[in-house]
This record gives C-alpha cells, structure tokens and sequence, in this order.
C-alpha cells in the first residue's frame, strides 16, 4: 500500500512539472532542414520529446519542467536553424497525445 | 596523395548529410556529387545559423579538358524569407585553393578564386533554385550556369519519404556546348536523400545522401 501510494505521488509530481509548449514555425518546408530544430531542441536536459508537424508548419515540445523551456531559448534554436517563430504557447496535451492525434489520422 | 588524403578526411568528418547548402548552427554538412561532366564532395561547418567554412574537392571534364581543383571556401546566407508556407534563399560562395588543369597533354596547376551566387524557393510541393558559378583559370572559363525546378508528388509527415520530379539544367562553358538536361526523381525523408537522373544525352547521375 505504502508503495502504490509512493508510486503514485512520483506520477502526479512528474505530470505537475511536465509542461507541454507548442512553436509555430515559419519557413519549414522539409524534413531535411526541419531535422535541425528536433535536434537542437532534443539537446537541452530539460527537454523530454519532440514532435515535428511538416502539414501543420508547428514544433511540439515537452518539457520535465514546470515552466517549460524559456520562449528566449527556443525562439534561438529555431532562429539558429535557419527559420522564424510565429508564435508560442502552452498546451495542455503532450507530445505523444498530439503525435499519435496526427499520425493516426 | 594529397587528393585522397583530402577525400579521406571529408569522409571521416561527415556526420551529416544534407540538401541544403548548409544546415543549423554547429552543425557540419556534407554534400557529394557526380555525373559524367562534374563529381564534387564537399563539407562545411556552420558557425552561425547564415556563416559557414568548408573544404571541397571537384571535378570537371569535358571537350578535352580535366580539371581537379581542391579549396577551402566560406558560405554566407545573404537573405532568407521564411513565410509559413515557402522559404526564399540568396547565398553567397566564395571559394579558392589549387585547380590542376589538363588539356592536350598540358598540365598546369594554379591558384584559383571562385564566387558562386545561388538563389533558391522552396514550398512543401515546389522547387526551384538557380545559380551562376565563376571560375576562371587563366584564359580558361569555366563558369556553370544551372538551373533546377520540380515538384513533389504529395505533400509527406515528417518521418515520411517525399518523392518529387525535379528538371536540372546545367551548363559549364569549355567543357561542352551543349546545355546539359537532367530529369530527376529526388527521394528525401529526413535520414536519407537519393537523386538519381539520367541527362538527354543518356548520361547518368547519381546523389546519394544520408544523415547519421
């Protein structure tokens, strides 16, 4: 019991500081290029899963901290892999939610 | 010796291959060419998201001419236009090094300085880039002139293999008269890129690419 109880409060806390932020892209029109974005993202510590929407010209980006990755550093590594930022915001569905929302369309 | 040694060392720094001229910031980008008229492979690393330095080696041969060159040459961005649809490219090369130039058993070596001017467009279903080489070795011109246009089949997810028609136009003064047509199918998913054409004088090209 003690353990479920641990179990549970591990899962709680890391859904609490999981936070899930959506980048809108301008200017990603391939894989190829688009691979420098997943890359550099997918480099930071803070930094769980990343998901790359071609279609839908947007970057999804998980995070295990509570606030995120600051919008001053993603706006840079998406500045340093050749494209601009149209926006960015918090969403409450993670990446894996909206991977499989698209790719099982 | 040289030549393969500069060949081996390309190989051995080459943990990404790409299409574009160059990629994101840190990052090193290879790019290999060949065809019956030119063969290059070249590397470059990015020092900022638009500045780049590089090594290449190529190959020209045509209407009695062999031509080997091995330079260092430096990549600027001049201007990009990203809109949320298409992205918009004006590139800068600047490239010298030593160009070994064969004709009628004559063997010269010179130092040479080469601006090359590329402006590409590219959406998710159209392609089309043009570029205007200088190279000049003494009173040779070598200049090349190319052109490339085409579209993707369908529109692909990121993981996906987009496959698109592209025509290729290419012209290289004193290596041939002729304006060199090159229908291709260009493969990319974002690990391996393949090019393959055949010219209308039936002569084949190959471009094949991947990224580790």
């Amino acid at each position: 019991m003690k353990k479920i109880l641990l179990i549970l409060l591990f899962t709680l806390h890391s859904v609490a500081m999981a936070q899930t932020q959506k980048i809108e892209v301008m200017g990603m029109v391939c894989a190829f290029c688009a691979q420098g974005i997943e890359k550099s993202l997918k480099s930071l510590d803070q930094v769980n899963d990343v998901y790359v929407n071609l279609d839908n010209y947007f970057v999804i980006v998980d995070s295990n901290s509570n606030n995120g990755v600051q919008d001053e550093i993603l706006t840079k590594i998406i500045v340093d892999a050749g494209y601009d930022v149209k926006s960015i915001q918090v969403i409450n569905d993670s990446v894996a939610l909206i991977r499989a929302k698209y790719e099982n369309k | 010796m040289f030549s393969k040694i500069f060949i081996i060392l390309l190989m051995f720094i080459n943990p990404q291959l790409i299409a574009a001229p160059m990629s994101y910031k840190g990052s090193i980008t290879t790019m290999g060419e060949a065809s019956k008229h030119f063969s290059k492979v070249e590397s470059n690393y990015a020092l900022t998201g638009k500045d780049s330095i590089g090594i290449k080696a190529f190959k020209l041969k045509g209407d009695g001419y062999d031509v080997y060159g091995e330079g260092l040459f430096y990549l600027k961005r001049l201007m990009r236009v990203n809109e949320i649809e298409s992205q918009t490219n004006l590139w800068l090369f600047t490239e010298s090094g030593q160009v070994s130039v064969k004709k009628n058993s004559r063997n010269n070596d010179h130092f040479y300085l080469s601006p090359k001017i590329q402006f590409d467009y590219e959406t998710r279903r159209i392609y089309a880039m043009t570029s205007h080489q200088i190279l000049r070795v003494q009173h040779d011109n070598f200049d090349t002139t190319k052109a490339k246009a085409g579209f993707s089949f369908h529109k692909t997810e990121y993981n996906e293999t987009q496959p698109w028609f592209i025509l290729e136009l290419i012209h290289t003064n004193s290596m041939s008269k002729k304006l060199e047509i090159i229908p291709t199918i260009r493969l990319i998913n974002k690990a391996l890129y393949l090019e393959a054409g055949v010219s209308t004088d039936g002569n084949p090209k190959l471009h094949l690419m991947h990224t580790f």
